[in-house]
């Protein structure tokens, strides 16, 4: 067996976490906010595409990263003013964003099919550094987004439990009523961090599209990264640091029958292999949800809850 | 508070009865204007777009029967997703329980098809495909019973595995379900035992009427048993019924087991009816992800999961064919989908609420 592949393989797994990094840090902002948005997977479809076309057109990446990390955010604000001002059911509101977000990126896309992007991000070179064997591949040899991502969730950890704002979303979460109590608007919490989460989800769609996949390939674009993304969140137990290395194992999993395939190991038929990567997030929500590690997991305590002052 | 004037939500202890109609009606009306903008945006006609849609999928005489083909399985969808719903349980996997019932109903007809008559295999092929559906929600109905595991991801993620189970069953080498020494993978025909024949030459078979009948009799069952009941009591208060003695954990499972039977049924349909093989084009299709549409616009309403089930795949079927005649872009059907449920539910706080402005000097409590 080619030892080389396996290098490969492992950069590879954290490379794809970039995606899965951005999407669930949007989802963990959200949901510490005490909104649980559903529509993951919709947004960062509708944002690789928009990225696609922005960068098609302009011949910029760079502008396509911001224009589709805005429309992550403005999905976000319908997912917002649905759950937050108008009190609509948090699950059917997310589900109804994947449809829309499924169908409204489909349209858009019609224009870019069988188009590939011209530029990708490229990934960064260190020079000798790059070259270190194991080492240098893995870690010297990733594009920018993957490094921003990894340092946003740094930052996201330090900014949820060592901030003032972070220990105010957090409360937001899990009791808005002493939020309220203590003048804030729980509603403008709310909807700024949905706000933020889209956009951070955005980018992760922007990113998927614009460095990893190339071609708009409709749905199969994000083929249910979204809700892997989601899984991920409770997997990490809503913590920004777990989260990174969870995103590596999914990433591992979802580049390996990819290598498998290209290392021509056939014992498994590819279709069955492509289950894998639901397969792993599967077993593992199940594995957390045992009695025993339920109440360490740290769900926020009104997730999905809409908060309503008159009425108590 | 900064602003001079606030918005407050009054809970309604009554909803007017013309809400409860209107509501519904405008955000269609609503759905049909964001696509109108997005239509212009992209260089197409809203109008000629909506009337194409509209002849196909409704006042054309061919248009109907299509539509109402197409119904037969958005109200499997729609009432399996309804039916965790009303329990708040969210299934939302009835995509891959519907592949299930496929796998299930094409395995059961080419498998012993040859050798029964029509009028037992047809129900042989439901019922398996039934059951193939219920097979899929196992694991998620046992989890959240026992553990507390969200359903809505794990039921999510198993619909991906199905996606993959499907091709499989059509792109590996001599599987079971494909045609032998074929150019190209495709699946096998059921024997003729096991299929059914349109109405008249048309793509409605009258699998239509056994669907609209269970509708109907989860109606009756849900309004009127002591199992509908239990089901109202549970989502209304857990806590009621854990002190009135329910046993919530068995009622979580089976409703989740039905639940996934009548998506499977939808799987099982397309085999008795328009597609008689395993296709794995189903993937693309989306009936399943409807169905959740369908029984949100209906409000789990399962009479009213007929109207909305058919008013959606006129919606789907006068988009799908636009692509063929007029070139532009299916996707518009699935997106006034979406965008007809995001209106609907935001429509929803009117019919709960009465929501008026105040001043704030007096909104002061």
């Amino acid at each position: 067996m080619n030892g080389n592949i396996w290098v490969l393989a492992s950069a590879d797994s954290v490379a794809i976490a970039t995606t899965l990094i951005l999407a669930a840090l949007g989802a963990l902002f959200t949901e510490r906010a005490g909104v649980l948005n559903l529509g993951i997977e919709g947004i960062l479809l509708t944002s690789a595409i928009s990225s696609f076309l922005v960068a098609d057109s302009s011949g910029n990446i760079w502008l396509g990263l911001v224009v589709g990390s805005l429309v992550g955010a403005l999905l976000a604000g319908i997912h917002a003013v649905l759950s937050v001002v108008l009190r609509a059911n948090q699950i059917v509101a997310g589900l109804a964003l994947v449809i829309f977000g499924t169908g409204l990126a489909n349209f858009l896309g019609k224009p870019a099919e069988g188009k590939t992007v011209t530029t990708l991000i490229k990934p960064l070179s260190f020079g000798p550094l790059s070259d270190i064997p194991l080492i240098g591949p893995i870690v010297f040899r990733q594009d920018p987004i993957t490094y921003a991502s990894i340092v946003i969730a740094v930052l996201a950890s330090l900014y949820l439990f060592r901030s003032r704002p972070g220990l105010e979303l957090r409360a937001t979460g899990d009791d808005p009523a002493t939020v309220d109590a203590q003048g804030l608007s729980v509603a403008s919490i709310r909807i700024r961090y949905t706000l933020f989460g889209g956009l951070l989800v955005g980018l992760g769609g922007s990113w998927l599209m614009l460095a990893q996949s190339a071609a708009w390939h409709q749905a199969a674009t994000t083929n249910g990264v979204g809700w892997i993304a989601l899984a991920l969140v409770v997997f990490a137990g809503w913590r920004p640091m777990r989260l990174i290395f969870g995103a590596i194992l999914f990433g591992f999993t979802l580049q390996l029958p990819f290598t498998l395939q290209a290392e021509q190991i056939t014992f498994i038929p590819s279709a069955l292999m492509q289950m894998l990567p639901y397969l792993a997030t599967l077993i593992a929500l199940i594995a957390l949800s045992r009695p025993s590690t339920r109440n360490k997991l740290g769900a926020p305590k009104s997730l999905g809850i809409p908060f309503v002052r008159d009425e108590r | 508070m900064r602003s001079p004037v606030r918005i407050v939500f009054e809970q309604r202890s009554e909803t007017p009865k013309h809400l409860s109609v209107l509501v519904p009606l405008l955000s269609v009306v609503a759905a049909l204007v964001v696509g109108a903008l997005f239509l212009l945006a992209t260089g197409y006609s809203p109008i000629e777009t909506y009337s194409n849609m509209l002849s196909d999928g409704f006042t054309s005489s061919r248009g109907i029967t299509d539509t109402l083909g197409l119904s037969t399985v958005l109200i499997c969808t729609g009432i399996s997703a309804a039916f965790a719903f009303q329990m708040n349980l969210y299934n939302i996997g009835g995509e891959g329980q519907l592949y299930l019932g496929m796998i299930g109903g094409a395995w059961v007809g080419l498998a012993i098809g040859d050798r029964l008559p029509t009028f037992v295999m047809i129900p042989v092929v439901l019922l398996v495909g039934s059951l193939a559906g219920a097979l899929w929600i196992l694991l998620p109905a046992f989890v959240r019973s026992r553990l507390g595991t969200s359903e809505i991801v794990t039921t999510l993620l198993l619909t991906y595995i199905a996606a993959s189970l499907v091709k499989h069953f059509v792109y590996s080498p001599g599987s079971f379900f494909v045609t032998k020494n074929s150019a190209f993978p495709q699946g096998r025909l059921v024997p003729d035992s096991a299929s059914l024949s349109g109405i008249g030459n048309t793509s409605l078979y009258p699998s239509f009427f056994l669907v609209i009948l269970i509708a109907l009799v989860l109606f009756w069952v849900v309004k009127k048993t002591e199992y509908g009941y239990r089901i109202q009591v549970i989502s209304d208060s857990p806590r009621a019924a854990h002190y009135a003695g329910i046993n919530a954990n068995r009622t979580t499972m089976s409703v989740m087991l039905i639940s996934g039977a009548l998506s499977g049924l939808g799987g099982a349909v397309l085999i008795v009816g328009p597609f008689g093989r395993l296709d794995p084009g189903i993937i693309l299709l989306g009936y399943g992800y409807a169905g959740i549409v369908i029984a949100a616009l209906a409000r789990n309403n399962f009479s009213a999961i007929i109207v909305s089930g058919i008013l959606f795949a006129g919606l789907r079927s006068g988009g799908d064919k636009l692509q063929i005649s007029t070139d532009t872009p299916i996707h518009i059907g699935v997106m006034l989908q979406g965008a007809i449920l995001l209106f609907a539910l935001g429509g929803e706080a009117f019919r709960r609420y009465h929501i008026h402005a105040v001043r704030t000097e007096r909104a002061t409590q």
